[in-house]
């Protein structure tokens, strides 16, 4: 695989990347979901608009600007989106109207919004974007899809660009939901979060934002590799990282930093045990705790990686096995939501 | 040289029936299956037809042989699946074989069978009943239970939503990152959708009139189709036998409005001319376009003239099958492969029903009598949507 990062727009639970200072205070809460902190989006988008948008869908078009500005992209050639739920707000904001009012009096802007490319949609009518547009749908690889995605637009267009993106919104029903079946758990505090033996993890959202092409320039990311699968245990989670290692040509000591997708659900414990194990001498970061959990939260990994390259460092918040990186030369970000699990070769 | 995408094998699933033999029966016989549902329980049942599947979901989870309190939409996509691909399930071993799905409404159908009791309870008593409700769940359990694994994805554009999945399934072939793939979509009636489109106010109170002068709208319908992609290595090992070929393809975005087409159609243009030229021909070699034509006024006006652009004053066979099938969203793009890919196989070109008047502002006129007896080589077929979305497929013979 050869793409390679050209910029990238974060908007989390613990801010968004617009600033030099993103990210160099630790958040701190206690509470059973991470919101995304959202930024004044007046410098993105009017704000006769702005007040029409849900969540998702101003979230995605201030990533997505975000990243067009570091790239200094005006409008990209074509997009690739991925949002395993799409537009709850929009689409529960109907169905409720459609239930109580049982079927009468209904009006059609919820509904308009409501459909999972709204986003890509959008983006394309704000940007004045005629090029490929697709939105994937995949659960825990949306993203990995939208991403592999952009890999086959490349190869027929070499010198185009393309915007990938992740989000996903959180919703208090959905998060009731995901209670109920298991997903996520009950409040936490940031001292907890990562450090407890317990079921299930902390509710999160956001939308992050690359531009990428297949040309290597100063200061860009290159990702090599993305190795996707859905193993039912943690014997045959380690297989695929066997595997993609050997794929890659890598040995564990090759590695500078692990970008861990650990989100401490004790269902996920013995996978992460043993890479923090496995990759003792190098440095490894978590990245859950300032995301919270969602879909495409990998999207937020990838993006947090671009920014610690971008900084030379891993703010110390960050690490969990308390060592800096020697280098940043060959970085692996591993990421699994339930059984999806995705790991990313990247280098700087 | 990449490799090519032959289709092999399709299956489907809709309102004029339940396999590609039964839908190609009702498509020559010029029966249709538009009217008042009865599985679908709507305040509007009586005053807006819908294109339903008569199956109850106990009968398609029989059908297909999995569990019935799948949602309706994973129930339809493991039918018509089941026929595409049983020829060759025990026969495919070793080969790398992806499923590419489609869908828009999800578990829908389910969720807001059970949201009242959600939002006065706070829980559902039966939590089968939201445990499916993302599209990507439709898509896994039909790809777990038949055991393809090697690439499971989940498109979601609206109403090109199924188009999108044949074009990554071809891409990927021709990349030679698999060897097979099953590439279509499905989506089934809901309140939800039903609502949603009404109050745009772009359903039909009758049954609809694609690229007629007096349109009213589109009706609703419910579906799955898909095909199956192989290159050559996958054929020689199932024997299987190419229908015709995925030859062309592209995504474009119209980048008017979240919901209507733009007046010229530019989206349209865009995904019809790359198509066309991906596939290395002219459109003077297209023998039979599969229309979008859903039958609401902009629309049927936007691809119209569309069409017109493209192919500058010599516009070939062209219909709109949703005029048998209703505008199965999700699941349009498979269905109207499938039916492509039959009408190379048969040469026929299926009628565009209920046409009376010439569009005012479109030069050219559908076909309204079946066709039979010629030779299809190159069919494009038209899938666009809401958010823009505008995908164009070209099958050709192989």
């Amino acid at each position: 695989m050869d793409i390679y990062i050209k910029g990238t727009g974060i908007i989390s639970a613990a801010g968004d990347n617009s600033e030099g200072t993103f990210l160099h205070e630790p958040p701190t809460y206690d509470t059973d979901k991470l919101l995304s902190k959202e930024p004044n989006y007046t410098a993105y988008i009017q704000p006769m608009q702005l007040r029409r948008m849900s969540k998702a869908v101003r979230m995605g078009i201030g990533a997505s600007r975000m990243a067009m500005q570091q790239a200094g992209v005006e409008k990209p050639d074509a997009m690739s989106l991925g949002t395993a739920m799409g537009c709850l707000q929009d689409t529960e904001h109907f169905l409720a109207k459609m239930v109580t009012q049982e079927e009468q009096m209904l009006t059609p802007t919820s509904f308009i919004q409501s459909t999972h490319n709204t986003v890509g949609g959008q983006i394309a009518l704000l940007a004045g974007c005629y090029g490929h547009n697709l939105t994937y749908v995949h659960r825990g690889h949306s993203f990995e899809h939208a991403m592999i995605n952009a890999q086959l637009y490349l190869n027929d267009h070499p010198t185009h660009n393309i915007l990938v993106g992740g989000i996903d919104e959180l919703t208090d029903s959905s998060l009731q939901v995901m209670k109920a079946t298991g997903v996520y758990r009950k409040a936490n505090s940031t001292e907890q979060i990562l450090n407890t033996n317990e079921p299930g993890s902390l509710a999160g959202e956001g939308a992050t934002f690359f531009v990428v092409d297949k040309n290597p320039s100063e200061g860009s990311l290159h990702i090599k590799g993305i190795g996707i699968s859905t193993p039912e245990d943690t014997a045959a989670a380690a297989a695929q990282l066997d595997k993609f290692m050997q794929q890659q040509g890598l040995s564990n000591t090759d590695i500078d930093l692990v970008m861990s997708g650990w989100n401490g659900n004790s269902s996920g414990k013995e996978f992460y045990d043993n890479i923090n194990e496995r990759f003792s001498a190098s440095s490894i970061a978590g990245f859950k705790h300032l995301s919270g959990e969602y879909a495409t939260a990998s999207a937020f990994g990838l993006g947090m990686t671009m920014e610690i390259v971008k900084h030379g460092a891993v703010p110390a918040h960050m690490l969990l096995n308390g060592k800096q990186p020697k280098a940043l030369k060959n970085i692996l970000l591993i990421n699994s939501y339930g059984h999806y699990l995705s790991i990313w070769h990247i280098t700087a | 040289m990449a490799l090519k995408p032959y289709i092999v094998n399709t299956g489907i699933i809709t309102a004029i029936g339940n396999n590609t033999q039964q839908c190609k029966d009702a498509l020559l016989s010029g029966k249709n299956n538009i009217g008042k549902p009865t599985h679908l329980k709507t305040h509007w049942e009586s005053e807006i037809p819908v294109a339903e599947i008569k199956l109850s979901n106990k009968a398609l989870a029989d059908m297909a042989g999995v569990n019935e309190e799948w949602p309706r939409t994973a129930l339809l996509s493991a039918v018509a699946v089941k026929e595409a691909w049983l020829p060759y399930a025990e026969i495919a071993t070793g080969l790398r074989t992806g499923f590419f799905s489609a869908n828009t409404v999800g578990g829908m159908d389910l969720t807001e069978g059970v949201y009242r009791e959600f939002k006065e309870t706070g829980t559902v008593s039966n939590i089968s009943s939201v445990i499916n409700h993302e599209c990507g769940a439709i898509t896994e359990l039909v790809a777990k239970h038949f055991k393809i694994e090697d690439f499971v994805t989940t498109i979601s554009t609206a109403c090109s939503s199924s188009a999108n999945s044949i074009m990554m399934a071809a891409q990927m072939i021709e990349a030679g990152m698999l060897d097979i793939a099953i590439a279509g979509g499905a989506d089934s009636l809901s309140k939800f959708t039903l609502n949603g489109f009404n109050t745009l106010m772009i359903l039909d109170r009758q049954s609809c009139q694609p690229f007629d002068n007096n349109r009213r709208g589109l009706n609703l319908g419910e579906g799955a189709g898909y095909v199956v992609l192989m290159n050559d290595k996958a054929m020689a090992q199932c024997n299987a036998t190419a229908i015709c070929t995925v030859s062309g393809y592209a995504n474009a975005n119209d980048a008017y409005h979240q919901t209507a087409s733009s007046p010229d159609g530019i989206g349209n243009k865009l995904a019809m001319t790359q198509a066309i030229s991906k596939a290395g021909i002219q459109p003077s070699d297209i023998s039979y376009i599969n229309l979008h034509g859903t039958g609401t006024a902009n629309n049927d006006s936007s691809e119209g003239k569309a069409i017109e652009g493209v192919f500058s004053g010599n516009v070939p066979m062209a219909s709109s099958t949703k005029s048998f099938t209703g505008h199965t969203l999700g699941a349009s793009g498979g269905v109207e492969a499938v039916f492509s890919a039959i009408a190379i196989r048969d040469g026929v070109v299926f009628p565009n029903m209920r046409w009376e008047t010439q569009m005012e502002d479109v030069n050219w006129k559908p076909v309204t009598e079946l066709q039979t007896g010629i030779a299809i080589d190159h069919v494009l077929s038209n899938s666009f949507g809401f958010g823009g979305n505008c995908s164009s497929l070209v099958f050709s013979k192989s």
